[in-house]
């Protein structure tokens, strides 16, 4: 039962590291590139998309030769002895970097709907740049950065491709979920596979429910997202709700 | 105390302006597009100008020739949005208490009270911005604003949201801010009547640069030119060549019309050959029966009722081709001294409300 169990445990664990991460990285990079106005805005933003674009395969060989022997990280690693290619690390990692664009689409999109003119009120006001994100932009935007969330946590449990390539199929390691399930499938162990495929669609149904019933009962003033359930912003159009 | 002076170029319009404001409320009048909203931005610290120098009472918060440039939270303005930017998250009483956070507890309850009481808004503390009128919404701005005890008040078209019976409580509110807040207020608006009622100077706007800036009733008696006449709201204008000026009067010829004499206030430039236009605000224009000085020849060509009051056109009787038009407004209690459409009438045009404008 306990080889039944690592999977799911290691993923968890994966799971929730990653999502921090990218939650923590996300929103900054969404905060950085929605006052950014430089010449390099667009070669910038498609640097953040693009793991969502690529093969994961792509993804995960590339930081194959990032982190490898030979390559920066893997030789600046090698200075204190350690490594992340086939450690758990390693599937924190890839989870991340696929994860990590869709907290930062979401997010930034959210960010960007927020009426400047708040955040400049609260400017006026003698906030200072860290207290308007913190008190104006992030509840403002809430919706969106919970739906960021959301979906990163899901993007990161689904983490395959990727994973197999950095991480490999260590078991009771770097064995995830939808690693585990591929391997119990080609050495024919259905039942291993239909119980990991159940608890996945569990884990996965289960937060977007909860998710969809968390309601916020809190203000909505014209046109502005902030009542809505965090799922909502997925289908809501970008501009449909832009006050002005 | 505070002295502007900014300059701003953009792709296809440049600010370029300098005024100040001693403990007043100034009025910015423009169209859109004129610059005034920028003006505020740049003094709150949310523009940042090209060039320019801003001083607020002992402080300077811009001075671009020295690499001054204070940022926006440490400028302590008040700015009230047009569209009030009330924070939706937070209730009325909280959006009060955003900008005295550093207090303690008891001085941001005690300040926010105050507050509370003087823009009338007991019992809404709790609610939120959504669960407000829009005046209410308004009062919660003022006194978001007003909380951290700004040196100076900038509002930026603060009634262009509103309906009319709202509007007019709000202007009072301002009217009577005054008895508490004793600072500068700048008062952005497009609206000549709500400028002339709030504030005691005017400074008009045009393509990023003020034309006139004035005492309000200097600025209706005298304006500097014929876009500022027009804004002012003068209806009937006139073109003419000055020959002759004395002491009391001046005296114009206007083309196939005769001469208008108009009583000579404070203009200093004028001389004789000068070519002007000469305007008359429509409620001063008196209908007669008979010829005389500064009177015209004219009929009666269409009425207009108002709310209170006729709008009667009148076409001038001239010689040739020039077409000119009059309009007069006669108050409804006078309505019996209308003509009848199309009859032929003189009409007076006192000498004291004759402007002249130089071009």
């Amino acid at each position: 039962m306990n080889e039944y169990l690592a999977p799911l445990w290691i993923s968890l664990k994966t799971v929730l590291v990653a999502t921090v991460i990218t939650f923590v990285l996300g929103i900054a990079a969404a905060r950085w590139m929605s006052r950014y106005t430089g010449k390099l805005k667009p070669l910038i933003d498609s640097a953040f998309i693009l793991p969502l674009v690529l093969p994961p395969t792509v993804v995960g060989f590339g930081l194959l030769l990032l982190m490898g022997k030979h390559g920066w990280v893997g030789k600046f690693l090698s200075l204190f002895n350690t490594t992340v290619v086939f450690s758990w690390p390693a599937t924190v990692i890839t989870a991340a970097v696929m994860a990590f664009p869709l907290m930062y689409m979401t997010t930034r999109g959210a960010f960007e709907q927020v009426d400047k003119n708040i955040e400049d009120a609260a400017r006026t006001l003698g906030a200072s740049e860290w207290r308007v994100l913190y008190s104006v932009t992030l509840p403002m935007a809430w919706p969106g950065v919970v739906a960021g969330t959301i979906l990163c946590f899901a993007r990161s449990l689904g983490e395959f491709g990727a994973t197999l390539m950095l991480a490999g199929n260590i078991p009771g390691k770097t064995t995830t979920i939808p690693v585990a399930i591929y391997f119990a499938i080609q050495d024919g162990d259905m039942k291993q596979a239909v119980y990991l495929m159940v608890i996945v669609l569990c884990i996965a149904f289960a937060s977007l429910a909860a998710l969809a019933f968390l309601k916020k009962p809190k203000p909505r003033t014209r046109g502005l997202l902030v009542n809505a359930a965090p799922t909502d912003i997925l289908y809501a159009g970008r501009k449909k709700d832009n006050p002005s | 105390m505070l002295k502007v002076e900014l300059k701003r170029k953009l792709l296809d319009f440049s600010l370029n302006v300098a005024f100040s404001v001693d403990g007043e409320t100034l009025g910015i009048l423009g169209p859109s597009g004129s610059g005034k909203t920028m003006t505020l931005l740049c003094i709150a610290g949310l523009i940042r100008p090209d060039s320019g120098f801003i001083q607020l009472n002992d402080r300077v918060l811009l001075d671009s020739s020295h690499k001054i440039n204070l940022p926006s939270k440490a400028r302590n303005v008040g700015l009230v949005f047009q569209n009030f930017a009330l924070f939706p998250h937070l209730s009325a009483r909280e959006n009060i208490a955003y900008g005295i956070q550093n207090r303690s507890r008891q001085e941001v309850n005690q300040r926010v009270q105050v507050l509370i009481e003087k823009m009338g808004l007991d019992g809404l503390q709790q609610r939120y911005p959504h669960q407000l009128s829009a005046g209410q919404q308004q009062r919660v701005a003022l006194a978001r604003a007003l909380a951290p005890e700004p040196e100076i008040l900038l509002l930026d078209e603060p009634f262009s949201a509103l309906d009319s019976l709202t509007k007019e409580q709000l202007e009072m509110q301002i009217l009577d801010l005054r008895q508490f807040y004793k600072g500068n207020i700048i008062l952005v608006t497009h609206d000549l009547a709500e400028a002339y009622r709030l504030s005691s100077r005017i400074a008009v706007y045009e393509s990023g640069g003020i034309i006139q800036c004035d005492n309000k009733a200097k600025l209706i008696a005298s304006p500097a030119n014929l876009t500022v006449a027009k804004i002012t709201g003068f209806r009937n204008l006139l073109p003419g060549t000055i020959n002759d000026v004395t002491d009391s009067h001046i005296s114009i010829v206007v083309p196939e019309l005769g001469i208008l004499k108009a009583v000579r206030y404070k203009h200093s430039r004028l001389s004789s050959g000068m070519s002007v236009t000469i305007g008359i605000s429509p409620e001063y224009v008196k209908i007669t029966d008979h010829p005389g000085e500064n009177t015209v020849h004219g009929s009666l060509s269409r009425i207009v009722e108002e709310i209170r009051g006729y709008r009667c056109f009148f076409q001038l009787n001239s010689a040739q081709s020039t077409f000119y038009q009059l309009d007069a407004i006669i108050s409804k209690s006078d309505k019996s001294i209308i003509p009848t459409l199309g009859s032929n009438v003189y009409l007076h045009l006192p000498p004291e409300y004759l402007v002249v404008i130089t071009h």
